[in-house]
C-alpha cells in the first residue's frame, strides 16, 4: 500500500521534473509514463522506509538520458535557431506574448543535458546539493560546477530579455 | 574574493554558518556581489514560476490509474473514494459557469444570443459557440498578420492537451479562449471587461494576462508559431 500512496503523492512533482528535463510537453508526458512503468516493474527493488522520491527521480533521469543521448546535437541547434527566429519576428503583440510564455523553457533547452539535470534537481525540484549529487551519481564538486555553468547561461539568456 | 561556486552555495543555503557570515559581510561591502545575488534569486523565481504550474495541475487520470493499478487488488469503491480528493476540479467548472453567466449579462446588453445577425456567441446544446463575426475571425484571422484595428484580435493559437486547436482572442470588452470542435468554435474561457475608461483598459491588459495563464494550463507543448498557425488555418483547424 505504501508504495502506491507515496507514488500518487509524488506524481505532481514527477511531472514537473519531467517538464524541466524534456524538450516539450509531449516528451514530458511520455517520459513520465515510461518512468512509472519502469518503477512499477522494479518496485521489488525499492525498500520501504527509504526515500521513494530519490529512487523515482533516478529512474526518470536515467530513462531521460537514454532517450536524450539518442538525439543529435545538430537537431538541437536547428530547433534553437528556429525558436530564435520567432523572437526576431516581432510583428504582433500576440506572437510576442506567446514567445514570452515559454522563454524559460527555451532557455532550459539550450543547456547541455548534464547542466540541465543539475538545474532541474536543485533549482526546480529543490533538492540539496548532496541529494542531487546522489541521484545523479556524481561527486559534489562535479554537481556544483555544472550548476554554476548552467545558471550563468540561464541568467544571461533570461536577463537580457527582462 | 568570493568564488562563483561559493556565492551560488550561499544563495542556495548550502554554506556552513561561519562561511555564510563571511559571504554576507563581503556582499554588504560590494554592490556588484549584491547585484549578483539578486540575479541568482530572480533566476530561481523565473524557474519556479514556469515549472511550479505543472506541479499544481491536476495529474492526468491515465498516469494516476497506472499507479493505482500497481497494488494487488483494490475494490472499485475504494478507488472511487480515493480518486475524490484529487479529481473533480470543481473550481474550474465553477469558473467556466461564472464566465458563462457573466457573458449572459453582457450579452443581454450588447450581443444577441442565438441568431443575431452581427453575431458573437450563441448557446447550442448547453455549449457556448462563437458565431458571426467572431467565428469568422477565429476561422480566418492569423495572429501574425491581422490588421491592427481588427475588432476581434487573435493573441495566441495553440494545441490543447486533447489535440484540438484553440485560440486566445480579445475584443474591446471581453477576451476568451475558443477551441475548434468539428468546425464549431467552442468557447472554453471568457473574461469580460466592463466600461471603457482608461483604468478599464489597463484591466483589459491584465485580463489578457489571466487568459494567457489559462492558455498555458490547457496547452500541449508550445504555442503555434506563424507557420504552424497558418498550416492549422489551412486545414480549417481540424485536429488530426
Amino acid at each position: 500500500m505504501a508504495f502506491e500512496d507515496e507514488m500518487l503523492a509524488l506524481l505532481p512533482r514527477l511531472r514537473r521534473f519531467a517538464q524541466a528535463l524534456a524538450r516539450n510537453a509531449a516528451d514530458a508526458d511520455d517520459l513520465c509514463q515510461s518512468a512509472i512503468e519502469r518503477a512499477i516493474k522494479a518496485r521489488g527493488q525499492w525498500q520501504p522506509g527509504t526515500r521513494l522520491d530519490s529512487w523515482m527521480y533516478r529512474i526518470m533521469r536515467n530513462l531521460w538520458i537514454d532517450t536524450a543521448r539518442a538525439r543529435t546535437r545538430a537537431n538541437e541547434t536547428f530547433v534553437a535557431e528556429e525558436a530564435g527566429a520567432q523572437v526576431g519576428d516581432r510583428g504582433d503583440r500576440g506572437i510576442e506574448a506567446a514567445v514570452q510564455l515559454d522563454e524559460v523553457g527555451r532557455a532550459m533547452n539550450t543547456l547541455p543535458d548534464e547542466q540541465r539535470e543539475a538545474v532541474a534537481l536543485v533549482l526546480v525540484e529543490g533538492f540539496a546539493y548532496k541529494e542531487a549529487a546522489e541521484i545523479l551519481d556524481i561527486p559534489m564538486g562535479t554537481l556544483t560546477s555544472r550548476l554554476v555553468r548552467g545558471r550563468q547561461t540561464l541568467m544571461e539568456k533570461l536577463g537580457e530579455a527582462a | 574574493m568570493i568564488a562563483p561556486e561559493t556565492l551560488m552555495a550561499y544563495v542556495d543555503g548550502e554554506l556552513p554558518p561561519l562561511e555564510a557570515k563571511r559571504v554576507e559581510r563581503a556582499i554588504a561591502a560590494d554592490p556588484a556581489l549584491a547585484e549578483q545575488v539578486q540575479r541568482e534569486r530572480r533566476l530561481r523565481e523565473q524557474l519556479n514560476a514556469r515549472f511550479d504550474t505543472v506541479a499544481a495541475e491536476p495529474v492526468p487520470d491515465a498516469l494516476a490509474d497506472m499507479v493505482r493499478g500497481a497494488d494487488t487488488v483494490v475494490s472499485l469503491d475504494e478507488r472511487r473514494e480515493r480518486r475524490r480528493p484529487f479529481g473533480g476540479h470543481w473550481y474550474r467548472n465553477a469558473a467556466a459557469i461564472a464566465a458563462t453567466l457573466a457573458l449572459g449579462v453582457i450579452a443581454g446588453h450588447t450581443l444577441r444570443i442565438g441568431g443575431g445577425s452581427a453575431g458573437g456567441f450563441a448557446m447550442h446544446d448547453g455549449r457556448l459557440i462563437a458565431s458571426g463575426q467572431v467565428a469568422h475571425a477565429l476561422d480566418t484571422q492569423l495572429a501574425s498578420s491581422q490588421p491592427h484595428d481588427a475588432t476581434t484580435r487573435m493573441l495566441v493559437s495553440f494545441r490543447a492537451k486533447d489535440g484540438s486547436y484553440c485560440r486566445v482572442f480579445e475584443m474591446a470588452r471581453q477576451g476568451g479562449i475558443a477551441c475548434n470542435d468539428k468546425g464549431d468554435w467552442q468557447v472554453r474561457q471568457l473574461r469580460g471587461v466592463a466600461g471603457e475608461s482608461a483604468a478599464d483598459y489597463r484591466q483589459a491588459g491584465s485580463s489578457a494576462g489571466a487568459l494567457m495563464a489559462d492558455a498555458q494550463d490547457m496547452m500541449a507543448g508550445a504555442p503555434l508559431d506563424a507557420a504552424q498557425e497558418k498550416a492549422a488555418a489551412d486545414r480549417n483547424w481540424r485536429a488530426r
